[in-house]
């Protein structure tokens, strides 16, 4: 399942502090958005506010015609932040299926449907650990699989790999690749890394430096699926480099 | 490995058990040596002979003791939580009443003891109230810091899934808070202990608190050591029946191999 995202015109202040200078964005059915932009850009809020976490200073988000907040109780909402953010009394599992949990949704629950996102996310027999016991790289896998279960029609990911290190950060991403071909949700992802957002997205969102604002969207026309091969191609590399460019301008 | 294992578990239990027994013949042959008379410090011999001697009294005194000590224990620490609770979810009551709750704490449990005692009387219940409240604080904090103390980031999961603040509380809170919990119920293990002997001191016909008392009136100080060692006794096991009771709910925390 997934949904159009509608961003109009948003601005938000802490204070005397703007960090969000009208933003407004369009995002598709389906569609893979990532927004690159230097630290303190707003991102993080942009993300928080079309979750509905925090208010904006003024313009509105519509998730296919519906507020963040009327959204969230449908479970068409997932976050993925920084943090795997499983809690550690709770075996891999149990934090897996904690989300249907609390929509009470049994629909989803099936143990064929746990066991097919367990399986995606190469996380099988490892279904009675603790986080404690799991390494970084699986952790953040849990915490994939977790909100992939209940198919939220939309996916906020806030730097999900900013924490691991490089070789298991280029796995998570073809993982995620892989559980987004097969979900499909709308995804939008924040990251630091214009290599990342380029291998990932149907579209890079520039952003400037504080107060932000959107500066560019970059097109990425490349084939998918995308593999490590992508990588090694020329217009992957065009792309990035035509970004850096972008970054750097203002 | 295995091996190891049982070795590590011999040295755990021997290596205290060993000193003890050589703590207590140092106590026995100083005692001997120096002819410390038996009613300013027994030996260790003298005060073993006793216990075995009183044998089913001592059992029964120490019975009423830690009933009393078990009873204000379990009510304070319901009554702590259910507060605890409440303060987690209203920053205006747990500003309101947080200072008169640390001023009840640091007042000493001695100075009460009378005042309990003239108004519960002196039976039981005196005591499980001093009980009670000795070992009512510990929990308060603790259980509040551990209900308030959660992942921010988990509270955007909760709240990006429009869980209720019931769901909040059972899902993330409470389980949170169960660390912070044992740490202070197992403080209060021992308080309460104090607690129902400070209330047996100032009046009672019963209880470990009433030997100890009675015994120094009449110079036994055989019976007197034998009645703290009851107390220090129950108060171990007391101890271990919270640590065992954390052990098996805690399970996550424990590590994975020793």
């Amino acid at each position: 399942m997934s949904l159009t995202l509608e961003v109009e015109d948003l601005t938000k202040s802490f204070g005397r502090l703007q960090v969000l200078n009208h933003v407004s964005l369009a995002v598709a059915k389906g569609e893979f958005v990532s927004i690159v932009g230097p630290s303190g850009c707003g991102k993080t809020t942009l993300l928080k506010i079309i979750g509905g976490l925090v208010m904006p200073t003024s313009g509105v988000v519509l998730l296919d015609g519906l507020s963040p907040i009327q959204r969230r109780k449908e479970g068409y909402l997932g976050f993925v932040f920084q943090k795997p953010v499983l809690l550690p009394w709770r075996r891999l599992e149990e934090n897996v299926r904690l989300p249907l949990e609390i929509l009470d949704n049994r629909d989803y629950s099936s143990d064929d449907r746990v066991a097919k996102v367990l399986d995606l996310l190469g996380l099988s027999g490892f279904q009675g650990a603790y986080p404690r016991q799991l390494s970084g790289g699986m952790q953040q896998r849990a915490a994939l699989a977790r909100v992939f279960l209940y198919e939220p029609a939309l996916l906020l990911m806030d730097e999900p790999f900013g924490a691991v290190d490089e070789i298991t950060r280029s796995r998570l991403n073809f993982k995620l690749l892989k559980v987004w071909e097969e979900y499909h949700s709308t995804i939008l992802f924040v990251t630091h890394s214009i290599e990342e957002a380029i291998l990932l997205s149907d579209r890079v969102v520039v952003f400037s430096p504080r107060p932000g604002k959107i500066q560019d969207i970059v097109t990425v026309k490349l084939n998918r699926p995308r593999s490590p091969e992508t990588l090694e191609l020329n217009e992957f590399h065009d792309l990035v480099r035509w970004t850096r460019e972008k970054l750097k301008i203002r | 490995m295995d091996q190891r294992k049982i070795k590590n578990q011999v040295a755990n239990i021997g290596t205290p058990v060993a000193f003890f027994i050589v703590a207590c013949s140092i106590w026995e042959i100083v005692v001997r040596a120096f002819q410390i008379p038996l009613y300013i410090l027994p030996p260790p011999s003298a005060i073993f002979l006793e216990i075995i001697h009183q044998n089913i009294y001592l059992l029964e005194h120490t019975a009423v003791t830690l009933l009393e000590a078990a009873t204000g224990f379990a009510i304070a620490n319901l009554l702590a939580f259910g507060i605890a609770a409440i303060f987690a979810h209203s920053p205006f009551l747990e500003k309101g009443l947080y200072p008169y709750a640390i001023a009840l704490k640091t007042t000493p449990i001695v100075a009460l003891a009378p005042l309990l005692v003239l108004w519960f009387g002196t039976d039981i219940r005196s005591k499980i109230v001093a009980a009670g409240l000795i070992s009512f604080f510990p929990v308060l904090v603790n259980a509040t810091r551990g209900l308030r103390t959660v992942d921010e980031e988990a509270l955007d999961l909760f709240e990006s899934l429009a869980a209720t603040k019931w769901q909040v509380f059972r899902l993330l809170r409470f389980p949170n808070s169960l660390p912070y919990l044992f740490s202070a119920l197992k403080v209060s293990t021992s308080l309460s202990i104090v607690g129902a002997i400070v209330g047996e001191f100032v009046g009672a016909n019963k209880g470990l608190g009433y030997l100890i008392l009675i015994s120094s009136y009449h110079l036994e100080t055989p019976a007197m050591f034998a009645a703290i060692v009851a107390a220090a006794l129950g108060g171990v096991a007391f101890f271990g029946l919270v640590t065992w009771a954390e052990r098996r709910i805690l399970v996550w925390q424990e590590p994975n191999e020793e």
